[in-house]
Parts: C-alpha cells; structure tokens; sequence
C-alpha cells in the first residue's frame, strides 16, 4: 500500500503537477519562492521513486509469505535499483558542472582576448567586457572569474541608463549563483531515460531566475530603462518573428509585463508557495516513510541471524 | 602588467597587422613607453600558439606570427558558442538578457560581415 502511495504521488509529481504549474501566472509575482517549489517537486519525485523501489519488493514478498526464498534477493535487487538511481543522477550532476565549468573557462579566455577595452572604461565593473558585432548581445559567463560579456550593438542601441540596467540585470545572475540551480535541472533533465523527459520544469526555472534577475536590476535602476532595454534588444535581432511558435517571444512578454506594472508586493503568496515546498519535501517522506520504515524494520530478515 | 591583459594586446596586434608579425615588431608595437621584456613577449606568442590562437610560420629564417581567426571570425564563433546549446548536452553556457529564438542567432550570424 505504501509503495502504491509513493508511486501515485510520485507520478502525480512528476507528470500532473509540472503541467499544471508551468503554464501558471502566479509565479509571475513571486518567482523565487516558484524557483524553491520546483526544486522540492523534482527532490520529493525522487524520493518518490527511491521510496517506490525500496518498498515495493519489501510489500510484495510480505503479501506472499516472510519465508519465501525471494525475499533477500528481492531486497537486494531494490537496493540495487535505488543506488542506480542515486548514482545515475550524481554523476549526471558531476558531469554537467564539470562540461559547463570548462566551457566557461575558455569562453572567459577568449572573451578577454577579443575584449574592446577602450570602449568600456566608464561603464565600471571589472568584469564586463566589450566584444565587436552587429548582433546586439548581453549575456554573463559564471564562474569564479565570472564576466559580463556585451557586444558592441548594445553600446550603440541603449542609452547609458539602459546599459546600467543590463548590467544590473546580469550581475545578479552572478551574484546570486543562478547557474548552480539551472546546471541542478539540466542535471536531473539528462538523468531521466529519454521518454519521460520533460523540458517543462528546465524552461519555467530559466524564465523565473531571468524574472529574480529583473526585479534585482529594477532595484537599482528602477524599471523603465530594463523594460527599454529588453524591448530593444530583441526588436534588434532580425527574423526574431520568424520563427515558428516562438516560446521565447511569450517569455519576453510576460517580462514586459512585469516591468509595466508595480513591483510585485506578494510576501502572503511566496510564503505560501516557500510553505508548499516545504511541505512537499516532508510529507511524503514523513507520512509514507516513516510507517514503512518501522514495519519493515520489525520484518527485516536478517533480525533473526 | 597582467598576463591576460599582455595576451590581449599582443592578439589586438596581430588582429591589427595585415601581415604576420615577428616578436621583434610585436615587441616595438607593444613596447610604446613601457618597460617590457622581449623574452615576455616571446613567451605570451609561444602561449597564445599553443592555445592555437596564433600560427607560427617561419619566414627568411626569422618566425612570424599571424592570428589562426580574424578577430571577426572568432567573435561570431564565440557568440554563437555562448548562444549554442540545449539541456542534451550541456547546462547553459551564458544567461542572456532576452531569450532570443536559436532560428534567429543562427541567421543573424551568418548575417555577419566577415573580414578575410
């Protein structure tokens, strides 16, 4: 029975929910708290399927009688199954940061090699570099050396007012390390056999740490320069239009809707939300686990040796 | 002087040049009222060749150096190595400031006047 539990909430989890949460408007208004409700979903759908897996054979072969001979090797072949998963979804997690750190490396290399100092000396910030091209880019590198890279487009295209609101916005990417939570998802994203992979929870994650980045730089700069800015710099961009069922010009609109309207004053909504993650990492864990656990302790085969 | 900002230059020079260089001129160009070893600059061109963003040719007996991309050539590979990428192979490289459509960079790119 636990295990069905576990399993039902696990699919719940993993299928029902995201499609009802990435579609939603609300996160628009408190977008970290969102960020922290992903992450306990994708954590508690784990444990869900750990939880699944160690119970499951446990459950069955106490239907079909203690002393069956399959017992241990049910058992066994469990904890083989979940030490898969926990091992699949580590080294997934190595191998992403350890590809993504040397990809920044040497784009930091060449960035400072094709760096335009001369053309950034008043804007400040040590870190931002100024790279020749027509195509107006703003972007950030993480890292421990991290960088802000412009091109030269965006020079000419933003006012200054504007420039120190992308600036802003980017820094905070850096500042509050937004590419150990994105680099988290895509791990989990690369984990999960093929068929059931879902881009959902990895597009709506990036779309709210973009949303934290923009009420950072509204901090600083208020709205309206990176509201100018964000129009401008993908208006810029030819054949934006064109292509089909563009989801980021839908992204870029919600943005723009944001930066229109008044900060998001919504502290009852990301407790709420803060509150649900929370809740979704314990309960099931607390709930279903903990029964479990206890009775399965008492049934343990090995007691008796 | 750092050493980032040294190779910097010594590529902006050869970027620069319309022909390779040998240390000597790399070394006079860089030169321009500072204090600065020859040997200092031979070894950033060994570093840089090594990085493979410098061809070393030998020329009269004397080696030449010349950037392996034009400077335009490597800032749209650059560009489209921050733009390129999705969740199979790797996390994000960069965090843009609009999410741009990958359809659109690629033309845009391509779109881009390259010097030879």
């Amino acid at each position: 029975m636990t295990a069905l539990l576990l399993g039902a909430l696990g699919l719940t989890l993993s299928l029902v929910v995201p499609g009802l949460l990435a579609p939603a408007r609300w996160p628009d208004r408190a977008p970290v708290a969102a960020v922290l409700l992903w992450q306990a979903l994708t954590l508690t759908a784990v444990l869900c399927a750990l939880g699944v897996v160690l119970a499951a054979p446990e459950e069955l072969t106490r239907a079909a009688g203690a002393d069956h001979p399959w017992v241990v090797a049910a058992l066994v072949f469990s904890l083989v199954v979940a030490a898969t998963i926990v091992i699949r979804l580590l080294i997934s997690l190595i191998k992403v940061s350890v590809r993504a750190r040397a990809r920044r490396e040497r784009h930091r290399m060449l960035a400072d090699l094709l760096d335009r100092a001369e053309r950034h000396r008043e804007l400040g910030g040590a870190e931002v570099r100024v790279l020749d091209g027509a195509l107006p880019l703003a972007y950030c590198v993480p890292g421990r050396e991290p960088r802000v890279v412009l091109s030269d487009a965006v020079l000419t295209i933003l006012d200054r007012e504007q420039v120190d609101a992308v600036l802003a916005h980017e820094q905070a990417h850096l500042r509050h390390k937004h590419e150990l939570v994105m680099e988290s998802f895509t791990a989990f994203y690369q984990a999960v056999p093929r068929p059931l992979r879902s881009r959902a929870p990895l597009d709506a994650v990036h779309l709210l740490l973009e949303m934290v980045a923009d009420d950072a730089a509204r901090r600083r700069t208020g709205p309206a320069p990176l509201r100018a800015a964000l129009a401008r710099l993908s208006d810029a961009v030819p054949l934006a239009e064109e292509a089909p069922a563009d989801p980021a010009g839908e992204s870029r609109r919600r943005r723009l809707d944001r930066l229109a309207g008044p900060a998001p004053r919504s502290t009852g909504l990301s407790a709420l939300a803060g509150a649900a993650a929370v809740g979704l990492l314990v309960l099931p864990t607390v709930i279903l686990i903990v029964p479990w656990l206890a009775r399965a302790l008492d049934a343990w085969p090995f007691r008796s040796l | 002087m750092a050493l980032g900002e040294l190779e910097r230059e010594v590529m902006a020079q050869l970027w620069d040049a319309p022909e390779p260089l040998t240390v000597r001129q790399v070394h006079a160009g860089i030169l321009a009222g500072r204090d600065l070893a020859y040997t200092t600059v031979m070894t950033v061109l060994d570093r840089l060749a090594k990085k493979k963003l410098v061809v070393r040719t030998t020329e009269d007996r004397a080696y030449k150096y010349a950037p392996a991309q034009s400077r335009a050539e490597l800032t749209a590979a650059l560009m489209f190595d921050a733009l390129n990428g999705t969740p199979d192979q790797d996390a994000a490289l960069a965090y843009f400031l609009g999410q741009l459509p990958p359809g659109a960079i690629q033309a845009a790119l391509d779109a881009t006047p390259k010097e030879t």
